[in-house]
């Protein structure tokens, strides 16, 4: 067994700390996680200074002495390799986006849901478990296939794994990078009234500096999601961020999708990406319209702006959304075809997928059929959300 | 990467021929870096023998108009082969690049 991860919970309620122990004690029982309590920022910096073993910092906004905001630009002082996840109110975008700019790696929002912030934490240490592995092999052989597999790490530890499942919907997603070639992934983050948004995309480039970039996208589209509620608001926010501080003009197309449980309206936008499909109840499918917008990071905001629409379309009873990247579509057998999207749409004809686990698995198994031998160039993405037949 | 390349009274038409993918964007990065002038009053990019550009590919571009935006040398790429214009509407690429039909609209258009 391993040394527990060290998590310290930076908050002025009291009332925060017994419900921890409570919620998590069987991963504390376990071994698995040891928590820290602050009162505030400065109490925080204190217990940090003095113990260079924590791993996560998990902190409230709003807070006297020293808020959570002052206490994120603080930690890199510290120089440590910890990572913080930041407690929001829901919508709250200034304050998301300060988190953001100054490192937060996630975020939880405001009443907790401990079911959210285990799945953030796990998801947390995991990453920081991956990179610290890649970063001790890389002390010790720093060549370039090295950093190709930092960078798969990397991107292998944003992706999330416990797909949403009710009654009325599920999501399922699978990744499967190209060697050589890293820059998709996909999320999805719950939002109020039972919204759900999901996100797949695709950076441009390898290596470290695109498996960064590759996080601070992830990072500032989940915050521009959980802020603004639209999937083209979230866009523009996330371009601001990204296109910001972006020397080496590198972009990532995001095609972005809200999904309402409660009459099936799917509303979604794009930064440079391919529109969703929708596969019909029969079998059938369609491409939607595209949206017009430009990948995010590279263009100002003016321009970005510009021809970036808004869609909204609804999902029947059966029917199910497809989100993929070009890893799909450009697929290339040994005679150098295309898969191509007119093969995608022809998919699913007389045989509906039941599930989306049933259309992410049919996607893959048709790529690899139509590739045979011919090795992947790039990393297919794809991601189902499916709208239950029975309601 | 091959360059094909012609000048003409201060217009610098440049031609790549092939795929451009993360294998070679870097090789396609230098290539075109080392076919710029100082005397280049224009730079034309014509696509017309590339078939593939992946994302990588596309970072290059951006590279290279970020470049000559900075020496204020227009900058446009033409005759984009229809899998390749499909790249550039979807990633809206055209919003950011000037794009035009054939060389020869770009060599009287590009100012």
């Amino acid at each position: 067994m391993s040394q527990p991860w060290r998590i310290l919970v930076v908050d002025d309620e009291p009332d925060l700390e017994p419900l921890v122990l409570q919620r998590m004690r069987r991963h504390i029982r376990s071994g698995k996680y040891e928590f820290e309590f602050a009162g505030n920022g400065l109490e925080a910096l204190e217990k940090l200074r003095a113990d260079d073993s924590i791993d996560l910092v998990l902190s409230d906004i709003n807070m006297p002495q020293m808020d959570g905001l002052t206490l994120l630009s603080q930690l890199g002082s510290l120089n440590q390799d910890l990572r913080a996840v930041i407690i929001s109110a829901y919508g709250d975008m200034g304050n998301i986006r300060t988190a953001m700019n100054r490192g937060a790696f996630d975020f939880v929002t405001k009443p907790v849901d401990f079911d959210d912030l285990q799945i953030t934490i796990e998801r947390t240490v995991e990453h920081l478990r991956q990179w610290r592995e890649a970063t001790a092999s890389r002390d010790k052989l720093v060549t370039l296939q090295n950093e190709l597999d930092i960078a798969t790490n990397v991107q292998q530890s944003i992706l999330p794994s416990d797909f949403p499942a009710t009654a009325k919907y599920e999501i399922s997603a699978n990744m499967v990078a190209a060697r050589n070639v890293g820059g998709d992934f996909y999320d999805y983050v719950s939002a109020p009234d039972d919204r759900m948004f999901a996100t797949v995309a695709d950076v441009s480039d390898k290596g470290i500096p695109a498996a960064l970039f590759m996080m601070s996208s992830r990072t500032a589209l989940k915050g521009a999601a959980i802020g603004t509620g639209s999937p083209r608001e979230a866009l523009v926010e996330a371009n601001r961020v990204l296109q910001a501080d972006n020397p080496t003009l590198m972009f990532v197309t995001v095609i972005m999708a809200v999904y309402d449980p409660h009459g099936g309206q799917v509303t979604y936008s794009s930064a440079g990406h391919d529109p969703p499909v929708v596969v019909r109840a029969d079998g059938s499918a369609e491409r939607l319209p595209a949206m017009g917008g430009i990948a995010l990071g590279i263009a100002p905001e003016n321009v970005f702006v510009m021809n970036l629409k808004e869609h909204t379309v609804t999902l029947g009873p059966g029917e199910t959304l497809i989100l993929y990247t070009d890893g799909v579509s450009e697929a290339m057998n040994v005679e150098h075809e295309e898969y191509g999207t007119a093969r995608l749409l022809q998919l699913f004809a007389g045989n509906p997928p039941k599930s989306a686990d049933e259309a992410v698995t049919a996607v893959f198994d048709a790529v690899a059929e139509f590739a045979g031998e011919a090795p992947a160039s790039d990393d297919i993405t794809c991601l189902a959300l499916h709208r239950s037949a029975t309601p | 990467m091959e360059l094909a390349q012609e000048r003409d009274a201060g217009t610098n038409v440049i031609r790549p021929a092939g795929r451009v993918d993360g294998s070679n964007s870097a090789d396609f990065h230098e290539s075109l870096m080392a076919a710029l002038s100082g005397d280049d009053n224009r730079v034309i990019l014509d696509m017309g023998g590339i078939d593939y550009i992946s994302s990588a590919g596309l970072r290059v571009l951006l590279l290279l108009a970020q470049h000559l935006s900075g020496n204020s040398t227009p900058f446009a790429v033409c005759s984009l082969a229809a899998s390749v214009d499909e790249v550039f509407r979807i990633s809206g690429f055209n919003q950011i690049i000037t794009v035009f039909g054939t060389l020869d609209e770009a060599k009287a258009q590009l100012a």
